[in-house]
């Protein structure tokens, strides 16, 4: 019976006002995706791929255009970190540490979703064992693999930090802090790494022959690279700048955050500039399945995505509310657009994923008559990867709230030299 | 001298695939299967008794090296102006192979016909391209060039990434989404499949049987000539519109096709995969008649 009261006194005591709590509710209600999405891996565990809509001639699917996204939007960890530890920008440290977090939350979405996808997720390791050193897709099993240990060592401090490990742990604690050491020359790492995979996922794409839409190596290998280092930074500066609006755990240090927002303006604007001229730049003369997947991307099926959500949403629209002085003073307008940058290269990966699979040459009659193939992901996939990013957001959440990973105020000395936000682009300061 | 070559070829080779042909196609007459199976096993010549080499072994040969020219040069024919598209080199496939019925490693499919209305089909199996880009790009080397350049499966090492679906410019790789169990319904009552079944989760594709070449090899025969060292599809053709054999051998059927037949083609060659499947258009080209 005094079990029961005391139940009810914990429930009545603790467990009703958590609730109350919007950020708890939130933390439910993803908790709650992420047991759904656990469910349905293990479907499709149990069951095989065969509960997807994946077929032999759109093999690659939702999966990994979350696969490609998610690392794609952690390339704010190794850039944020080369601008604060190479460049010496130390005003940047602190957002590293946000950027690290954040990239390391996405690397761990990358490599489930790649462990659901594969159709022997136990022999995942097989890449690291067995080396097609010619394979692009090797190469970035490796650096994957690699960069993933190294983005541990840089988050092992942020969890020896944690107050629980602290107090109970304080050696270890001691352990995982003192790695911090070692940041700057992971910095270098990871930049190495991070540049060598970013671009091979376009190459991965870029040395396909078969594919007449994706077989441009050195273009794909550029524009994921620069689109990887454009929305990796944005979403890491949009998490830093909204924080603060929801939690007063969040510490920032808005005029660098500001300065980043503004340098992504001009990187975005870069970047619309290498998309046209990887895209638009094509020979105009008929070509079997590379005009017909033009055609599928400029004005078919996937015509929205790319005009209104790549180019329009996430390119166009950003550049202006960054760069234009009456926007760059409204701060909502700011986080709406570092947003729609990121947004932007998750469709400029879903889309580029998708085009060179919707139409496939050579399977059909004639050779010459190219076919039109379809894919739609199915529930199962779809709750999956729900779960999957619920995790990813779920992760975030607790990093902000327990680990302190927007605490910016740490370096409050403003940058000695005249503020002059161009000059942090990175390639005018070598 | 090569004509009469080819006539024998053609008769031995019609006497030794109707029975397989019309057993596989009707798939309830036990013949063919027991017949090449048991032929091997209970009748070897002498004492040298064949080695039967199964897939999981053929994938423990050598892989390629490429310093050393390869032994042999493998090559397929298939004559446009035979094909019927009757399916029956799908049927001994399936069995042989024992592959699930909703994979089938070559397919028959009707191309334009020709300009007197005749119908022309197409067979396609793995083109074992000597520049192959799966096995280029296949991150841990599941997909290889064995020693005689073949391009070979290691199912036991394949991720099931699908990579190399999308780098194949034929579409001649599948991936299994399901496991298959069961009796394979393609597979004669009293036959059995020669190589073991794929497990769920890894891309399968047409080998060349190279189970038969392997085991022919090593009995003597010559791959080609002799039904039982021969892809179980070019045994199974009826019409003769399949040809197997080595380029390296002047002599060989494959060899005087494509001397007789200058307008011989390969699929998409533009793309300088080099495959090792030549296909005779079903209208020989003027250059070829005269």
């Amino acid at each position: 019976m005094t079990q029961i009261t005391a139940i009810k006194a914990f429930v009545r005591n603790t467990v009703l006002p958590a609730l109350r709590q919007p950020v708890i509710r939130f933390m439910l209600g993803l908790s709650v995706l992420m047991a759904i999405g656990v469910a349905a891996a293990l479907v499709v565990f149990i069951e095989g791929l065969h509960v997807t809509n994946l077929t032999d001639l759109v093999p690659w699917g939702l999966w990994i255009s979350i696969d490609l996204s998610s690392i794609a939007l952690a390339a704010g960890a190794f850039s944020i970190s080369a601008i604060a530890y190479i460049l010496r920008r130390k005003e940047l440290i602190p957002v590293a540490k946000t950027a690290v977090y954040v990239g390391f939350v996405c690397y761990s979405i990358a490599m489930m979703m790649l462990l659901l996808d594969i159709g022997r997720p136990d022999r995942f390791w097989h890449g690291f064992v067995f080396w097609n050193i010619h394979s692009p897709l090797w190469e970035v099993t490796m650096c994957v693999g690699l960069y993933f240990t190294v983005l541990l060592m840089e988050v092992a401090p942020i969890i020896g930090h944690w107050e629980p490990v602290e107090q109970r742990f304080p050696r270890l604690s001691h352990r995982l802090g003192s790695l911090h050491a070692l940041t700057p020359y992971l910095a270098v790492i990871g930049l190495c790494l991070s540049t060598l995979h970013q671009s091979s996922l376009g190459l991965t794409y870029g040395n396909l022959i078969a594919r007449p839409i994706w077989s441009r190596p050195i273009p794909m290998a550029l524009a994921f690279y620069i689109s990887a280092i454009v929305g990796g930074i944005a979403l890491v500066t949009c998490i830093s700048l909204l924080a603060p609006h929801l939690t007063p755990r969040a510490r920032i240090n808005k005029a660098a955050l500001d300065k980043l927002a503004y340098t992504v303006g001009w990187a975005v604007l870069f970047l619309l500039v290498v998309r046209w001229w990887d895209l638009m730049s094509m020979p105009v003369d008929y070509e079997p399945a590379k005009s017909e997947a033009l055609y599928i991307l400029t004005r078919g099926r996937l015509a929205f995505n790319f005009w209104g959500l790549e180019i329009l949403l996430g390119m166009v629209v950003p550049a202006v509310l960054l760069l234009v002085g009456s926007f760059r003073r409204n701060e909502r307008a700011r986080i709406l657009a570092l947003a729609f940058v990121a947004l932007g290269v998750v469709v400029y990966r879903w889309n580029t994923n998708l085009v060179g699979q919707l139409v496939v040459f050579g399977q059909v009659p004639g050779s010459d008559v190219p076919l039109f193939t379809d894919y739609t992901p199915s529930l199962i996939e779809i709750l999956t990867a729900t779960g999957v990013i619920a995790y990813g957001l779920l992760a975030v959440t607790f990093g902000v709230r327990y680990l302190n990973v927007i605490d910016h105020g740490e370096v409050v000395e403003a940058p000695a030299e005249a503020p002059v936000p161009a000059a942090m682009i990175p390639s005018s300061s070598r | 001298m090569s004509s009469i070559d080819r006539r024998d070829f053609l008769k031995l080779g019609l006497a030794a695939t109707a029975t397989a042909a019309v057993g596989v196609g009707m798939s309830r007459i036990p013949l063919p299967m027991a017949a090449v199976g048991a032929g091997l096993k209970s009748a070897p010549a002498g004492d040298t008794e064949p080695e039967i080499i199964r897939a999981d072994e053929a994938a423990a040969l050598p892989r390629a090296d490429h310093d050393q020219p390869s032994p042999h040069h493998w090559a397929m024919v298939i004559d446009q102006g035979k094909c019927v598209g009757c399916d029956l080199c799908l049927a001994a496939c399936h069995a042989y192979n024992d592959t699930p019925p909703n994979i089938s490693w070559s397919r028959v499919e009707e191309v334009a016909p020709t300009a007197d209305g005749r119908r022309v089909f197409r067979p396609t199996p793995c083109m074992h391209c000597e520049d192959a880009p799966c096995v280029e790009i296949c991150p841990v080397g599941a997909t290889y060039h064995r020693y005689d350049g073949l391009v070979m499966m290691d199912y036991d090492r394949c991720i099931g990434c699908r990579y190399c679906q999308l780098s194949c410019p034929y579409g001649v790789r599948h991936f299994n989404w399901e496991a298959f169990t069961g009796p394979n319904p393609d597979v004669p009552a009293a036959g059995h499949p020669e190589v073991p079944r794929r497990p769920r989760g890894v891309v399968e594709k047409c080998s060349f049987c190279v189970q038969r070449i392997d085991r022919g090899l090593a009995a003597g025969l010559t791959p080609g000539r002799d039904p039982d060292a021969t892809p179980a599809c070019v045994v199974a053709c009826v019409y003769g519109a399949r040809t197997f054999g080595d380029l390296n051998d002047p002599e060989s059927m494959v060899s005087i096709a494509l001397r007789q037949r200058p307008d011989a083609y390969r699929l998409r060659e533009e793309l300088g995969t080099g495959p090792r499947v030549y296909y005779l258009p079903a209208t020989p080209t003027e250059v070829s008649e005269s």
